[in-house]
């Protein structure tokens, strides 16, 4: 039993992690959903590496490094909206030659800066063990703003999701609602991969939701649901990490995979059963 | 051909015009560095702290090219194509080895099987092998020989030789430079000998050290990222296991330098009480000399630890 706790008693460095996972799953569950739902997975990608150019030269000039992601943020999103408008390229053409060309660009700043190199692997994989009190601070802040545009945008979200066509007759403009979803997936990008990295953001942002997809339909319970398997998961890599030496980010984002795996076969298993016994067809 | 009749030709043309122009235009840009020492053979460095040496046993004999921006992490640089060509063009190559420079390592065979002579800095060291790294990069051994002057001294003579023979005569600044570099050796011995054996231990960013506490006596007995290579990740239990050892030892500095993680150090430093200081392990002094660098290297752990 004790095995399962002492690690975090004993050890504020874990006890921050296991602070910060849970309060990036809290987000991550809630755009997650979204994500899963609307098909965003490429962008939300796309944003979460796309911010490393933004990083790496607000590092070169001494700026925030939050800024600087924000700007390769916006820039990701903005850039998508430009290719698509400008040209007969599909979103995810677009999404792809930004995705690759920010990435570029970032690995280029980070390379030919003198100080800056072991900080690739800094940006990508975060710092998980070395949360700071400030990070959390940030974190939780951004959980409750997350929370409250999903709350406030419940309605037009939701029928973004199932029925964009929908949205525009019910009166809500669907354009501006799909921005203020990429913003809140960019937001949510920015302010959790300084800690965790964006490996793991993006693992957060997909896996739990993924999850809580295969088993519920209805969004409210996908989002608690994903935010209880994110905080498992999190919990067992943390464990993982510790009484195994892996990579603390990597376990986590591991978990949550295996999660997602376990739920999909079991549920496979359980409606090929389900489905002879009743002997109906689909 | 049939392609050629489907392209729209004439609106690609403006846009082939641009393309070459430009090209003749950058080609006309570069032109001329290549011309510009061809009578003085080139003799090519990878890192930084081994141009300095290079430098002062080539002198003028030779035009000494150094890749790797100074202070760079060489596990995270990427050559680029102009270094590659540097390399394979040059008459002479001194590389540090043990995998130190990865990006380097195919264009290194490459230039060897063209017949560029290259040096490896690392078959002149009695070279550390770590038994825990069998499985990595660094199975052959820890690439961080500079930090040891004495080391550094014989490859310093061994270049020399090597030089001669390749026809870039260097007269007697091997020995001069080999002569230095013992004298240096004294020196930082001495600068260490004020420390109690006591305050004798080591907790560093990785294992970049071990030739510097092997030759000065120091005792290693923590890293932040446990292996040779600043590349890899820290898990919880390792994280842990360095708490205790810093706890259960006294420590009460952690050295950090370039590809250290460093909120994962802060946060260490803060839970166990310990400081965190800075070396600069890979980055050359301005006044470029590795005589400096050892001597504030030494001189920034030695009173981190005495204080």
């Amino acid at each position: 039993m004790s095995q399962l706790i002492d690690p975090f008693l004993n050890n504020e460095f874990m006890q921050r992690a296991l602070l910060a996972g849970v309060l990036v799953s809290v987000s991550c569950a809630l755009v997650g959903t979204y994500v899963v739902l609307r098909g965003l997975a490429f962008i939300g990608d796309a944003l979460a590496h796309g911010v490393l150019p933004g990083v790496a030269g607000a590092m070169i000039i001494g700026a925030p490094v939050m800024v600087g992601a924000a700007v390769g943020a916006v820039a990701m999103i903005a850039g998508v909206g430009f290719i698509t408008a400008k040209s007969r390229l599909s979103n995810d053409s677009a999404i792809g030659l930004l995705f690759i060309g920010l990435l570029a660009l970032g690995v280029v700043l980070v390379s030919s800066s003198d100080r800056l190199t072991g900080d690739l692997d800094a940006i990508l994989f975060g710092e998980f063990l070395g949360v700071s009190t400030n990070d959390l601070v940030v974190q939780a802040v951004a959980a409750m703003v997350v929370a409250a545009v999903c709350g406030l945008a419940a309605r037009p979200f939701l029928v973004l999701c199932f029925d964009p066509d929908m949205a525009q007759v019910m009166g809500y403009p669907a354009r501006r609602y799909h921005r203020l979803m990429l913003v809140l997936v960019a937001g949510t990008v920015v302010v959790s991969f300084q800690a965790v990295g964006s490996l793991l953001v993006f693992g957060m942002l997909l896996a739990p939701a993924g999850t809580a997809a295969l088993v519920t339909r209805r969004i409210g319970s996908m989002m608690l649901l994903a935010t209880l398997i994110g905080i498992v998961s999190t919990y067992v890599g943390l464990l993982a990490s510790y009484h195994l030496d892996w990579a603390a980010g990597a376990s986590v984002v591991l978990s949550s995979i295996t999660i997602f795996f376990v739920v999909l076969v079991s549920k496979s298993l359980i409606s090929t059963t389900s489905r002879r016994s009743v002997a109906r067809d689909v | 051909m049939r392609i050629i009749t489907i392209l729209p030709v004439r609106r690609l043309v403006p846009w082939i015009s641009v393309i070459v122009i430009g090209a003749v235009g950058l080609s006309a840009c570069g032109g001329n560095t290549d011309s510009e020492n061809a009578d003085s053979p080139t003799v090519v460095v990878s890192t930084a702290v081994l141009g300095s040496i290079v430098r002062e046993v080539v002198g003028d004999a030779a035009t000494v090219e150094v890749l790797m921006p100074n202070g760079v992490d060489p596990h995270g640089w990427e050559a680029s194509a102009k270094d590659i060509e540097a390399l394979s063009t040059a008459d002479f190559v001194v590389i540090n080895g043990l995998h130190l420079e990865p990006s380097l390592d195919e264009a290194v065979d490459e230039a060897r099987s063209n017949g560029v002579i290259v040096f490896d800095a690392s078959d002149h060291v009695n070279v550390i092998v770590n038994a825990s790294e069998t499985d990595d990069d660094h199975s052959d051994g820890d690439p961080h020989i500079w930090t040891d002057a004495s080391a550094m001294a014989d490859v310093a003579l061994a270049l020399g030789e090597a030089l001669d023979a390749a026809g870039i005569g260097t007269g007697d600044r091997a020995s001069v430079t080999y002569e230095r570099l013992l004298t240096l050796d004294n020196e930082l011995q001495k600068l260490v000998d004020v420390l109690d054996d006591s305050r004798r231990r080591l907790v560093t960013g990785h294992e970049s050290l071990a030739y510097l506490a092997r030759r000065y006596g120091f005792d290693l007995v923590g890293t932040v990222v446990p292996g040779l290579s600043s590349a890899s990740e820290v898990s919880a239990g390792e994280l842990a296991a360095l708490k205790d050892v810093i706890a259960t030892e006294g420590v009460d500095v952690i050295f950090s330098e370039v590809g250290t993680p460093t909120q994962v150090t802060e946060a260490i430093a803060d839970e166990t009480g310990a400081d965190v200081v800075e070396l600069d392990t890979h980055l050359l002094p301005p006044d470029g000399s590795y005589e400096t660098f050892m001597t504030e290297l030494v001189s920034a752990i030695v009173s981190a630890l005495s204080s």
